[in-house]
């Protein structure tokens, strides 16, 4: 379980995070949430299709890593197997979270990073090992400004995400599709509760839609997206030659 | 003769009125440009400023999603709007002997019910099992006021079939709006002070006190009980069913939760009264409960001590120490044709009937469905779709009347005279004895309800008839198929008890999906 604290130079100040990749530190995920200004080098490595999230019912577009849960095709014993890692499994063990923020105004928030007190990842000793957070006079290392970045990223990411679902919601852009992946000994893995773009649909939308969405960087997302379906065959193969 | 029917006139506008103009406008183009404005089809609904609506009818069928679909609606707009819940079935407390029996009426059939009839192989685990656990797991979802979905399931799909539980007066408020703002119809705000006959006998207008005379030519009734137009001016008479169905009054109140949070039931519950039954629905905002008695056989004092004393035990003494309860009388029964000249009935001027199976706006979406598919090409062809209207909804007006005079004809309850007099042979209709002696040695399944127009699947009449505890013998002979049957049928007990588990599992709580649908929406995918 999750347990976030809002990041403090005083507290943290000794913390170091193990940055390896293993299942251990929980990379071995199916699949993660990816937003339009990676999806450029997601779709070089994986599959981007749309899931929802079961809490809320809200569809976000997701990088596809394995099969079945808990499995990640692209982790091997030396680590993270591809160019690009997605900036939700980069961002651990840190979280955007909110404070309120009296000085904006009653009710507004602002953001600040919190950490998982509860990860894996966290080293508390007096060793060498992993990165630190914060320097000898408590400012933030080049590390944790990196992850900083990518904290930053998520949240725009997060807004753009609500934006372009909403944009392909609007024109019945997605649909459902499942996928059955016959392995080579044999096994069946079908994959569900997935959606992806409607091809025929896209095909029929107007020049001004089309404009609209061009301008709004929309458009190319959407073929990225499309285009990243070829990273499934490398997956299966992988998947194949893992069962020799 | 041969004028076309262009301009339909609704008078009313409770749940009947506004849920019948949304039903033919959604089907029918109103106004359309591309047509002379003379040939336009043209809706008109006329208001009474002054005649508050009665709001009956807060349950549904599972057919109302399709119904809302129909029309456009979004389904998380009128989960908001109208406070609406699911249903799942109704669950019957009392019935059978007066204690604490129990049975459910899920609406989800029975496992794989189109290729087999699992109510034999289920006599024998009787005493272990109730019917409905072993062929469906809704019951057990709605026992534990679950949710029929999940929040990612997408708008009007689920997991297990469901209706709804609605508060009628915003149900109509919003489908006024959708029906005004979407659909095209035209709202007019008056009352009607008298009818004027064409020669023919038609309706050929409706004078208003405020909006002169309004022409049409095919006029709805939705003006209530009263059947304006139906009943007072066409004279058509009310056939009572109170020989066969004593139930006519009704006290109804709204009882706030006593915690916000509190669960809401997924079901309807009715409870056996000594003369009649209380219903009990849970709405997001509050409990709709009332108790539905026949005047006959109770006091109206002792029939409202009876629903308090329900109202302490199962909310608080407080709440019903706060209750305002409100009465309605009716005479069950419906009118001798519903359709007559250019007049057609939809809603409580049709007829009506205890709520005790929610049949009253399944109803009004039936009788708008037919309206709107069949809408006479002219006046000359209208009097053969009026036929056709009529035979239809008296043959499922018969069927309705049978279906909930089952629920009595099998209690085993003799204590009052109502109980007595509900299994008096001469109350029961021959079709319904008939059919008692049948199933007394064969299980309803398909061959029972093979009729398009019937009201309610065989399926119903398994979960009415086991779950009161009748017993079909066993068949005298044996069947070649039968051990193959037999073990089939242990595979979907078995299935049907897995499925349950992993629902319970996986399903939120009913007021959780609805909070969820405010906060967040359904999905429309």
């Amino acid at each position: 379980m999750s347990n976030y604290t809002i990041l403090n130079n005083d507290v943290h100040q000794n913390l170091r995070v193990n940055t390896s990749r293993s299942a251990e530190y929980g990379d071995n995920i199916m699949y993660t949430m990816t937003f339009p200004m990676e999806f450029r080098d997601i779709q070089s490595c994986y599959p981007i299709f749309f899931c929802k999230d079961p809490e809320s019912g809200q569809l976000y577009p997701a990088a596809l890593l394995g099969f079945e849960q808990d499995q990640n095709l692209f982790l091997s014993d030396s680590g993270w197997d591809a160019t690009y890692i997605p900036l939700m499994v980069r961002r651990h063990p840190f979280l955007i979270g909110f404070q309120a923020d009296p000085d904006s105004g009653e009710g507004a928030t602002k953001p600040v990073v919190s950490i998982d007190s509860d990860s894996p990842r966290l080293i508390n000793d007096e060793g060498t090992e992993g990165e630190v957070l914060f320097n000898q006079d408590g400012t933030p290392s080049d590390f944790l400004q990196t992850s900083i970045g990518t904290l930053e990223s998520i949240h725009r990411g997060l807004e753009h995400n609500k934006g372009f679902i909403a944009a392909l919601l609007e024109h019945e852009l997605l649909e459902p599709f499942s996928l059955e992946i016959t392995l080579n000994d044999g096994s069946n893995n079908q994959l569900m509760g997935f959606y992806t773009i409607a091809e025929e649909k896209l095909q029929s939308l107007d020049g001004e839609t089309l404009a609209k969405f061009n301008a709004q960087g929309y458009l190319q997302s959407i073929y990225m997206a499309i285009a990243s379906f070829a990273r499934l065959r490398p997956m299966i193969d992988k998947k194949n030659a893992q069962l020799g | 003769m041969n004028h076309k029917i262009n301009r339909v006139v609704i008078v009313g506008g409770g749940t009947a009125g506004w849920l019948s103009a949304g039903v033919i406008a959604a089907e029918h183009c109103i106004g359309s440009e591309n047509n002379n404005p003379g040939d336009s089809f043209q809706l008109t609904l006329v208001e009474s400023p002054d005649i508050a609506t009665i709001g009956v009818g807060e349950g549904t069928w599972p057919s109302m999603r399709s119904t809302l679909q129909k029309m456009g609606i979004s389904e998380t707009d009128f989960f908001r709007e109208c406070s609406a819940s699911f249903k799942q079935g109704t669950l019957f407390k009392g019935w059978r002997t007066g204690a604490d029996d129990i049975y459910t009426h899920p609406f989800t059939a029975p496992q794989s019910y189109t290729e087999i009839n699992l109510a034999p192989h289920w006599q024998t685990a009787r005493e272990q099992i109730n019917f409905a656990q072993a062929v469906s797991p809704q019951s057990a979802l709605f026992a534990d006021k679950l949710a029929p979905k999940q929040i990612s399931t997408p708008e009007y799909a689920f997991n297990v079939n469901y209706g709804y539980h609605l508060d009628a007066a915003k149900f109509a408020e919003f489908l006024r709006k959708h029906c005004v703002e979407k659909l095209g119809v035209t709202h007019i705000k008056a009352n009607v002070t008298a009818i004027n006959s064409a020669e023919n006998g038609d309706i050929a207008s409706i004078a208003t006190d405020s909006n002169g005379n309004i022409e049409g030519d095919l006029f709805i009734d939705c003006s209530g009980s009263r059947a304006l137009l139906l009943g007072d001016h066409f004279g058509i008479p009310l056939c009572s069913k109170s020989d066969i169905l004593f139930n006519n009054t009704a006290l109804a109140a709204q009882i706030p939760y006593t915690d916000e949070n509190d669960p809401i039931e997924s079901c309807t519950l009715s409870t056996a009264q000594s003369a009649g039954w209380i219903w009990e629905i849970g709405l997001p905002t509050r409990r709709g409960i009332g108790h539905v008695y026949s005047s006959d056989h109770n006091t109206e004092e002792r029939a409202s001590e009876e629903l308090l004393s329900y109202i302490a035990s199962t909310v608080s003494e407080q709440a019903a120490a706060a209750a305002t309860l409100r009465k309605v009388q009716f005479s069950p029964g419906h009118r001798a044709k519903f359709w007559h000249k250019n007049c057609v009935a939809i809603g409580m001027s049709a007829g009506f009937i205890e709520p005790l199976e929610a049949s009253a706006l399944v109803l009004v979406e039936l009788s708008a469905a037919m309206i709107a598919e069949q809408l006479p090409a002219n006046r000359g062809v209208m009097d053969l779709v009026a036929k056709r209207f009529n035979d239809k909804f008296l043959y499922r007006w018969d069927r309705i009347i049978e279906f909930l005079k089952l629920h009595y004809v099998l209690s085993q309850r003799r204590d009052t005279e109502y109980w007595r007099d509900n299994c008096e042979p001469s109350s029961i209709p021959e079709q319904l004895t008939d059919l008692l002696a049948l199933w007394r040695h064969q299980s309803p399944w398909h061959r029972d309800t093979n009729n398009t127009d019937d009201m309610f699947p065989s399926a119903s009449f398994q979960y009415v008839l086991y779950g009161m505890d009748f017993e079909t013998l066993a068949s005298q002979t044996q069947r070649r198929s039968e051990q193959a049957d037999q073990q089939r049928a242990g595979r979907l007990f078995q299935e049907n008890a897995a499925r349950t588990q992993q629902l319970q599992a996986s399903l939120p709580s009913n007021r959780d999906l609805i909070n969820k649908i405010h906060t967040f929406g359904f999905q429309k995918i």
